[in-house]
């Protein structure tokens, strides 16, 4: 038994090398310029190369990968101005912008940074201290240091896709009711599972606010910003290991079989429409910790969106064939930056429940990983995908050993 | 037995009662009647005799007077806030023209008079600046310390238009400070001035600095509201599919209360209406969380009055302990008894249930009924703050109402937090309106309620 266990895992897991490397060699036009360098490269790029403008710039807060380049954001403690950059890949010009806040007109820019804004020709010729308003005088104009100095900078794109979020959300709602009104036995690993991820994600929390650059604000101190992240992001882990607990994944052997293909299907979905924010959480030092923490949680949500739509289309054979399809095509064709969970959901719901979950997981992982290797290109990034896609399948491999190990034990005869 | 508890009911609404006049008397914004007469004699002086009785409106600038108070810390920074600082006022208007600004301490802050026919002949600039300075000196009260700052003129409808800006330094305003002042004249007729004030940027900084960050550290509390309302409409979900006893009337009705005091509120969580269907959904589920304490409402109104009194309390020792918090209450965007009403109800009716009764209800499985009211704690805590030096204190004695509410709801149900809550905030948000026997009235709904009901003679057994 054990033997022809192991040796399903042994043909699981060649599969699942081939597959991924399938998925890897398929041609794909990227749909995003990759990031060839990490965050902290760029920040420390900006602070080499921009001038300092007399400005106390503070620490690193938050970046945010904005087309071909990083912009990164510092704040010093008082949380008076905010200095943002836009940091190329390349060579190209580097942008930057100073925002202070609206209550401070006495935010009087340096003579460095005056000198910046007027250009080589223009010289500061008074520096004029009024109440509550320095300002530089300038001839005949006046450049008020308040105002947002510096130029602007390139912004992201929206992607939002409202019409396949409310499917997903109402996927969501379904899947959860279903777990109640149609209840199976509650894997106590997914359980566990949940929650430690849960509590992982907990231990990351001082670097995760980071992928939050909006929440520092002119006028606003960083640790105020980020208590407020904080709190936010207990409230939100605090809700989903209360879910963990009522909407339990039904227990059931992982499909060893079926695996290799929902992380290959995952890895060309990323390829595809890579999940771009992925490139944020692979500039964070822990990376590690919150790929494995948030592609749980999503494998997971997916696994309950599944059971959601596999009951609403319980009702006919046909339906369930073709509201699959359509769902698939659908996310593949409009899904934008929701393809992989899209996909995730319904090769959930293509399964029996026991397996729901772990498809679910499957994909999530597969496109975690393939978003990762097609838009964050720099090396340990690189390896750390890697060594995340590793760690899902060694965690799937134990897992199906330590089954297998328990199910022959229960089958053997009782020792006297 | 049964007559001791009911003698122990008339003593707590008999307390509650004189707390809570204790606690509304003399309080709120002081002048209408004196501004109507002081306009009127500051318009006399320049020369019009204003028609008919005024109407006065409460007008204020939240920011300055909470930056005064907090650059002047103690009662000095109150009355610059009231009086030279010009932050809280009336503004008087006469029916048949005239128009003022007076300060709630009774120091004109604006006039303009409409312009005469006949404003007497046009003055030469050098003529019409003693003219000029004769009634800058009416206008403030230290003319050797104000300069003109510049001066223009113009022909407009066939007479000579001047205009002067004077600068007063700070006065007695904080160090840093700028008052200055606009006037305008016609012919040789004075027809306008007009105070304002410039405060420094770093005292202002902290108030509004202060008022950001609650602003920034109240979208979490929204979020943990949210996620709360998901988990409502799920628990309605199931509800429905195992066919529970829902009080479905009783939602609706509530629904259609709290929409309707929301969309007269200043300020709302969300859009009245959607506030309405959650209340109304949380509400009707009442009946199925039967692990929630039993309501008793006549408790309800006792314990508002406790807490406001210890809201009060908390805020005074805040200031005498170092820190600063505002005295000046909120300025209300419109002043009228139904606008009070409903800024003082929507918060209770909305969030009460979500917090004391859905949040126990959905978590009390798992951290039990204190654990769920301890986690809803926070989230309330970060709803309503007001800013404080330092910030942890607003959150300290915000902290002490939400496990107060949390208390009375544990002893007297949802519907008791409701109108202990309801309460509290009529009589804490009183301070914020015009002194007067009809806002007491207003404000002191709760309690008579919470007296009738303890009062009402219950069949014994």
């Amino acid at each position: 038994m054990a033997t022809q266990a192991r040796m399903r895992l042994l043909v699981g897991g060649g599969a699942s090398v081939v597959l991924a490397a399938l998925a890897l060699w398929v041609p794909v036009e990227p749909r995003f310029p990759p990031a060839w360098q990490s965050p902290a490269q760029a920040a420390e790029r900006a602070e080499r190369d921009l001038p300092a403008l007399g400005l106390l710039w503070g620490k690193v807060r938050g970046w945010s990968r904005v087309g071909t380049g990083w912009t990164v954001l510092w704040q010093p403690s008082h949380g008076m101005w905010l200095v943002s950059a836009w940091v190329p890949d390349g060579p190209a010009e580097i942008r930057w912008r100073i925002d202070a806040a609206p209550w401070l007109p006495g935010v009087r820019l340096s003579r460095a940074a005056a000198e910046v804004l007027l250009g080589p020709s223009g010289g500061v010729e008074q520096a004029r201290e009024r109440l509550g308003r320095r300002d530089w005088q300038v001839g005949e104009s006046r450049l008020l240091g308040a105002l947002p100095a510096g130029g602007e900078l390139p912004s992201a794109g929206l992607l939002r896709r409202p019409v396949v979020l409310a499917v997903l959300v109402g996927l969501l709602l379904a899947g959860a009711v279903s777990r109640h009104l149609v209840p199976g036995v509650p894997g106590r690993g997914w359980r566990y599972s949940v929650v430690s991820v849960v509590l992982l994600l907990f231990a990351t929390l001082p670097e995760l606010p980071a992928l939050a650059p909006m929440t520092f604000q002119p006028g606003v101190r960083p640790w105020v910003a980020e208590l407020a992240f904080g709190t936010a992001a207990v409230l939100l882990l605090g809700a989903l290991m209360y879910a963990g607990q009522r909407f339990p994944a039904t227990a059931g052997s992982s499909p060893v079989a079926l695996l290799p293909l929902a992380l290959a299907v995952g890895a060309l979905a990323g390829r595809f429409e890579p999940a771009i924010w992925l490139v944020n959480v692979a500039g964070l030092t822990l990376r590690l910790p919150v790929l494995v923490g948030l592609a749980v949680l999503a494998g997971w949500l997916a696994g309950i969106a599944g059971s959601g739509l596999r009951e609403l289309l319980r009702f006919s054979a046909f339906a369930r064939v073709v509201g699959l399809s359509l769902l698939g095509v659908a996310g593949v064709g409009f899904g934008g930056a929701w393809t992989g969970v899209t996909l995730a959901v319904v090769s959930a719901a293509a399964v029996e429940r026991g397996w729901g979950t772990w498809m679910g997981m499957g994909v999530v992982w597969g496109w975690f990983f393939g978003s990762l290797w097609v838009v964050a290109r720099w090396e340990t990034a690189l390896w750390d995908a890697l060594v995340f896609v590793l760690l899902g399948c060694g965690v799937v491999a134990v897992a199906h050993l330590a089954r297998e190990h328990r199910s022959a034990k229960s089958e053997s005869p009782a020792s006297p | 037995m049964f007559r001791v508890r009911y003698a122990l009911q008339v003593l707590v609404a008999a307390a509650s009662l004189v707390v809570a006049m204790d606690l509304v008397k003399g309080r709120g914004v002081p002048g209408e009647v004196q501004a109507g007469a002081l306009a009127r004699a500051a318009l006399v002086r320049l020369g019009y005799e204003p028609l008919g009785e005024p109407t006065a409106t409460f007008e204020g600038d939240q920011e300055l007077a909470w930056a005064l108070e907090r650059a002047r810390p103690g009662p000095a920074g109150v009355r610059l806030a009231r009086g030279q600082g010009g932050a809280v006022r009336w503004r008087v208007v006469f029916p048949g023209g005239g128009e003022a600004q007076v300060t709630v301490d009774g120091v004109i802050w604006s006039l303009r008079r409409p312009v005469p026919s006949a404003p007497g002949p046009a003055l030469f600039p050098s003529m019409a600046r003693s003219r000029v300075e004769t009634a800058v000196a009416e206008a403030i009260p230290d003319p050797s310390a104000w300069g003109l700052v510049r001066a223009q003129g113009w022909r407009e409808g066939g007479h000579i238009w001047q205009r002067g800006w004077y600068v007063g330094g700070a006065g007695e305003l904080p160090s840093g400070w700028r008052r200055e002042l606009e006037l305008e004249m016609v012919g040789s007729t004075v027809v306008s001035w007009r105070r304002t004030v410039h405060p420094l940027g770093t005292d202002l900084g902290v108030v509004t600095g202060r008022m950001a960050e609650l602003q920034l550290l109240r979208r979490p509390a929204l979020l943990g509201l949210g996620i709360l309302v998901i988990g409502v409409f799920v628990a309605a979900a199931e509800s429905v599919a195992y066919r529970e006893s829902t009080a479905i009337t009783r939602g609706v009705a509530y629904g259609l209360v709290t929409a309707v005091a929301g969309s007269f509120a200043s300020d709302t969580l969300v859009a009245a209406p959607i506030q309405g269907v959650v209340a109304a959904v949380v509400v009707a589920l009442l009946p199925v969380w039967t692990g929630l304490p039993r309501t008793r409402l006549r408790f309800g109104p006792a314990a508002g009055v406790a807490l406001a009194a210890v809201t009060l309390a908390g805020r005074a020792y805040i200031l005498g302990a170092g820190g600063w918090t505002p005295v000046t209450p909120p300025v209300p965007g419109d002043i009228s008894p139904i606008r009070l009403l409903a800024d003082s109800w929507a918060p209770a009716l909305v969030e009460e249930p979500l917090l004391r009764g859905a949040l126990p209800a959905l978590a009390a499985p798992i951290v039990g009924w204190w654990g769920a009211a301890l986690l809803a704690a926070p989230v309330g805590v970060l709803l309503h703050p007001l800013p404080t030096v330092p910030l942890a204190a607003s959150f300290a004695l915000e902290l002490v109402l939400q496990v107060g509410l949390a208390v009375v709801a544990r002893f007297a149900g949802v519907g008791g937090a409701v109108l202990a809550r309801g309460t509290c905030e009529a009589l804490v948000r009183r301070a914020s309106y015009p002194v007067g026997s009809d806002w007491e009235r207003v404000a002191l709904i709760g309690v008579i309620l919470g007296a009738v009901l303890l009062l009402w003679p219950r069949r014994r057994g």
